[in-house]
């Protein structure tokens, strides 16, 4: 447990971390605000500001604050796994440890649980930012509020965010490992947006082996029924139902961290 | 009893490769416990390569390592627990300071005491910039802090790699004495370099290493005397007559030889430099310059193969004094 808060202690120290959260919590309420501003703008269709609306008439802008933040925030959990793996290689830190005879599987998984509990705070606290930024689109908007407190929506949205930080988390393991196989930072940042472009495209061509791959399952296993997100959008793919693609989540979890540690254990440290 | 009884670090057959390329090809070493040893190789010869299987960074192909009386294999990473190290360049967290970097580093291995982090700050002589981040350091205060974190748990056994890199005169001198102070009080230091000087005033013991096996090893002071000469300048045309005369003090091996100036050089113990004055008197042949030292850098070349490695810091010594060959 010490190499878990040891680890906690130095994310939170780290730039990298208030940057990730500063630009996902920030593109969210430009986005949000924008929206709400110029929803009423003149020349806006119908079907247009009934779609912008949504953004910031509650309780829908729940689910659309939460489909944003699964949608980019999950860009940004790959870019963050991968910085903080890397980094380890990259400096050359992860060597202080095994020469001190710490476990190394232990090392790598108690690092990532702690990305992990901050990933969960993140996306918190960016749900949070998201919800103060609808209102403040609502006002702008001149929308009604009075769904804010719908007791339907609120009464599913522990669960929903729940599956949301999960489906995030997995998706900062898939960063994390990358970024372990490539031993470097920059090699598994690369990488990670690589893959997560790289799958939405491949839903052109493969949209049956897609949907298992590990974004769609993220997205599918929350079902905010918003078609919205914030994240890059590729082909349509038919999405799975959600409990099934929750169980893939955590197979990816599970098995992007097993390989991380595996082959942290077998890996020569030479540099 | 065993062959590595006493021994704090022992190696038998030890080998690595890299693809086709031979780091290690059979390396024994005996460190004995309470002892500097001295690690001593040209660039490439296999020292950091040990150095990471020391400390289990890497596996060796072959072979097997003993720390502190203890196999060493895949599974014992716990023998680290009592030894400290410093491999190659010392890496930390970049945005963390000396302090923060220090406390981390403990929560991995064993157990550190309080105060401990403090103590070595103030050793290392980095307590004032303990709060600064690693990335504001010069690159001799890294290796302090470096050297401060090999020594965090107290550890029976010190491994360090080229500690003295990038470190001024006045820090090269603390560190000498640190660890002089920790051999004499049980503790055993292992220390790898390429500088021959530093280790002729810092080891008890010097291994040396050239294309991954060990060509000689024992204790300095024996070493130094092997390689003691005295040479002394005579008038060219004495110079024939001074060699057949110089030739009866000989002590270990060779014969004395003269270069081109005049100078002959005697293979003999330093401190008989006097006597070798008195014998040329005596045959009617007088000095016009004595002196005398240890050959050790000749003698480091001749094992390590003669010349500097390819690529290597030596290749520079071919542009400075000696044309292309």
């Amino acid at each position: 447990m010490t190499i878990f808060f040891s680890g906690l202690r130095k994310l939170v120290r780290r730039r990298a971390t208030w940057l990730t959260l500063g630009l996902l919590a920030g593109m969210l309420v430009l986005i949000i605000v924008a929206v709400g501003a110029s929803s009423n703008r003149a020349g806006a269709s119908d079907r247009e500001r009934e779609v912008a609306l949504s953004l910031v008439t509650f309780p829908a802008a729940y689910d659309e604050v939460l489909a944003f933040i699964l949608g980019l925030g999950g860009l940004f959990a790959v870019i963050y796994g991968a910085a903080i793996a890397g980094s380890e290689w990259t400096w050359g830190t992860l060597k202080n440890a095994v020469a001190r005879g710490g476990s190394r599987s232990q090392y790598v998984l108690f690092t990532f649980a702690s990305v992990a509990l901050l990933i969960a705070i993140g996306l918190l606290i960016t749900f949070a930012v998201g919800v103060l930024a609808g209102l403040l689109g609502a006002s702008l908007a001149g929308a009604s509020t009075a769904g804010l407190g719908d007791s339907a929506t609120l009464g599913r949205l522990p669960g929903q965010m729940a599956r949301g930080a999960l489906a995030v988390i997995m998706e900062g393991a898939i960063g994390f490992t990358i970024a372990t196989l490539a031993r470097s930072q920059l090699a598994g940042i690369a990488a990670g947006i690589g893959l997560y472009f790289g799958e939405s495209f491949a839903a052109l061509f493969l949209p049956d082996v897609v949907k298992f791959l590990p974004f769609n399952v993220a997205t599918a296993s929350v079902s905010t029924g918003s078609g919205t997100g914030g994240g890059f959008s590729g082909a349509q793919v038919a999405a799975l139902e959600p409990n099934t693609a929750l169980l893939l989540v955590i197979a990816w979890l599970v098995g992007a961290l097993a390989v991380a540690a595996l082959f942290t254990e077998r890996a020569e440290i030479s540099s | 009893m065993t062959a590595t009884d006493g021994l704090a670090l022992a190696t038998r057959g030890l080998r690595k490769s890299y693809g086709s390329h031979a780091a290690l090809a059979g390396l024994d070493l005996s460190v004995p416990t309470g002892k500097v040893y001295g690690f001593l190789g040209p660039n490439g010869a296999g020292k950091t390569t040990t150095m990471r299987l020391l400390t289990g960074l890497i596996r060796p192909d072959a072979g097997t390592m003993e720390l502190l009386g203890k196999p060493f294999g895949r599974h014992d990473r716990h023998r680290l627990y009592d030894v400290g190290a410093l491999i190659e360049s010392p890496t930390f967290y970049p945005f963390l300071s000396g302090r923060q970097n220090l406390r981390e580093l403990a929560t991995s291995g064993a157990p550190v005491a309080k105060g401990r982090i403090e103590e070595l700050l103030e050793l290392t002589g980095l307590i004032d910039r303990a709060r600064d981040p690693v990335s504001s350091y010069s690159l001799g205060m890294k290796q302090r802090l470096g050297i401060a974190g090999a020594l965090l748990s107290d550890p029976s056994l010190l491994l360090l790699d080229e500690p003295a890199n990038g470190l001024d005169p006045a820090g090269i001198v603390a560190m000498r004495e640190t660890l002089r102070h920790l051999a004499s009080i049980g503790k055993t230091v292992f220390v790898s370099s390429h500088l021959l000087g530093e280790m002729q005033q810092m080891a008890d013991i010097v291994g040396i290493i050239a294309a991954g096996k060990l060509v000689r090893e024992g204790p300095i002071d024996e070493l130094l005397n092997s390689q003691s000469v005295v040479r002394v300048r005579v008038a060219p045309q004495d110079v024939a007559r001074a060699t057949a005369v110089l030739e009866k003090l000989v002590e270990h091996g060779g014969a004395p030889a003269a270069d081109e100036a005049g100078w002959i050089t005697v293979p003999t113990a330093s401190d008989r430099s006097g006597e070798i004055n008195q014998v040329l008197g005596t045959a009617g042949i007088w000095a016009t310059g004595l002196e005398s030292g240890t050959d050790l850098e000749q003698f480091f070349l001749e094992l390590t193969g003669g010349e500097p490695v390819k690529g290597g810091e030596g290749t520079f010594f071919g542009l400075a004094g000696r044309p292309p060959q």
